[in-house]
């Protein structure tokens, strides 16, 4: 990238609305079965761990849920940003014009917000009417925030995946199994506590670990963890910079 | 104007030298990059229209350096790359409107009236411009990219093999259509010879990453004619009679020849842009 397409910081905030209304909203109206696409794992999740648990872990599983559903969706979309730019080569087009990086980033990330609306909806009826579990009204402002970080942070890291990739069947794996990685094995599904210290830090590569173990702390499923907060941030800020600065909006 | 200077590409991974030390300068109106498939046309527009870093060199599009001003160079110009595609689910008017506001300073309203307008001004795509686009044919999602270009109203419009893929001729038609539309400059890359002598007043014939030929169609058809004729025959015009009748066998002879070659039954033709390219070598006779 040139040095005056790094000083130019402007962000054009109505192209990015407009793409995630049209990519994200249109999308869902158009074909639904994305919606369905990205719920049935996590419900699956919540299943199998209501039946394992004999129901013991399901307020954790539909708290972690929440977080699989969004971080899943967002590191998924690593699929679409390089559809976008390999086949479609529609990210060439914005390129070559007035639209910075960081405007296509938040457009999409905005799209991959709305994909999850539905779902979201689903995890907020189970949560809070079903099964009273986001009681306290703070907890539930925490975990909006939470999940505020979390989708910015995991759209970073696919968009950096999705700027890597040469050939566009190479994301579909590699977006699998990082969805695998970094949102099951993390305690989503169950209490943060059952794993040693040492493997909690490990999985913070992940910012669904911080993710999951400052939401069970809110909704008082485990022992609060504050200092995740800082750990999510900065791996927030992290991820979002070096997707900014080290793909390469202009091709080298 | 687009003034080309030393420009240089090498790839780390792909071909070694796309291009090598190009100067050139192209005036205003519309210039046709000619040459085969990897002769460095797309790695030329790409650079030209900031997707891509050269090696060494720049180039000036009126006045403004590709690598100090890139961010004033990408407001004044729309490059459509090659075989790119809509988003299938979005109508020609969202797609076109998406465009304008990415480029910014435009109301969402404003760039909504401007898309139906431009969509109404390209023949054809006026009735579909509600449709998803990936109901449209081919021709018509190639328009859909230069209704994105025409609305833009830039200096210098960039297309990338815009016809490349599509089915001869209707649809290659169609897109010829909408880029005469086009003010300015417009620098097209192709490998249909009848396409740049159709939409183009210049040309400039590229391969291996080099120039061979530039100027108008007219001075290099001339040029190249040099009172020649083109000559097809069944039979090898200069060898035995009845030997090897299996293939065509072109000949460029002086035009005071054609009658005694008709005589013979070979069929006597204008030389074209594409004798110009068998001549180079860039194509290979069938």
């Amino acid at each position: 990238m040139t040095s005056s397409s790094l000083t130019v910081f402007s962000l054009n905030l109505k192209f990015s609305f407009l793409l995630a209304w049209y990519y994200g909203f249109r999308t869902v109206t158009r074909g639904p079965s994305y919606v369905v696409a990205s719920l049935s794992s996590p419900l699956t999740l919540l299943f199998l761990v209501f039946v394992i648990s004999r129901g013991r872990l399901l307020p954790f599983a539909i708290a972690g849920g929440f977080i699989t559903l969004v971080a899943s969706v967002a590191l998924s979309s690593a699929g679409d940003a390089a559809f976008l730019r390999l086949q479609l080569r529609i990210q060439d087009l914005f390129v070559a014009s007035s639209v910075s990086p960081v405007d296509y980033m938040l457009g999409l990330t905005l799209s991959y917000l709305v994909f999850s609306l539905p779902g979201m909806a689903l995890y907020v009826a189970l949560g809070g009417l079903a099964f009273h579990i986001f009681t306290p009204p703070l907890g539930s402002a925490g975990l909006f925030g939470v999940l505020v970080l979390l989708v910015v942070a995991t759209s970073a890291i696919a968009f950096i995946i999705a700027e890597s990739i040469k050939h566009v069947r190479n994301v579909w794996g590699i977006a699998g199994i990082l969805s695998v990685v970094m949102t099951v094995l993390p305690p989503t599904f169950y209490p943060y506590t059952y794993i040693p210290k040492y493997a909690l830090w490990a999985l913070s590569i992940s910012p669904a670990t911080p993710a999951a173990v400052l939401t069970q702390g809110f909704f008082g499923l485990a022992r609060p963890l504050p200092y995740m907060a800082y750990v999510l941030v900065a791996e927030t800020l992290v991820y979002f910079l070096a997707a900014r600065y080290l793909t390469r909006w202009r091709e080298k | 104007m687009i003034k080309i200077i030393d420009l240089e590409k090498r790839y780390r991974d792909g071909p070694p030298h796309a291009l090598k030390g190009i100067n050139l300068e192209l005036e205003d109106g519309v210039t046709s990059i000619i040459g085969r498939n990897g002769a460095g046309k797309t790695t030329l527009i790409r650079i030209l229209s900031t997707q891509l870093e050269p090696t060494s060199g720049t180039a000036l599009i009126n006045g403004l350096d590709i690598l100090k001003d890139t961010q004033e160079v990408r407001r004044n110009v729309v490059s459509i790359p090659q075989e790119s595609g809509p988003i299938g689910i979005l109508t020609p008017v969202e797609l076109v409107k998406l465009f304008l506001v990415g480029r910014g300073g435009m109301s969402f309203h404003d760039a909504h009236v401007l898309a139906l307008k431009t969509l109404d001004q390209l023949g054809g795509l006026r009735e579909f411009r509600n449709a998803p686009s990936d109901t449209l044919s081919g021709g018509m999602k190639r328009k859909i990219f230069v209704a994105m270009a025409l609305a833009a109203n830039v200096d210098t419009v960039f297309l990338d093999e815009p016809t490349t893929g599509l089915d001869p001729p209707l649809s290659r038609i169609e897109v010829w259509s909408a880029v005469r539309e086009l003010d300015g400059n417009v620098i097209l890359t192709t490998h249909y010879m009848e396409e740049a002598q159709e939409l183009s007043r210049k040309v400039v014939l590229i391969d291996n990453g080099t120039v061979l030929e530039k100027g108008t169609v007219q001075d290099l058809l001339s040029k190249f004619r040099g009172g020649k004729i083109r000559v097809e025959c069944s039979f090898d015009p200069g060898g035995p009679l009845n030997e090897d009748r299996k293939h065509v066998h072109r000949v460029r002879p002086p035009r005071s020849e054609a009658e005694s070659y008709i005589d013979r039954g070979c069929t006597v033709k204008a030389i074209t842009l594409d004798d110009l390219f068998l001549a180079h070598g860039v194509l290979v006779e069938p």
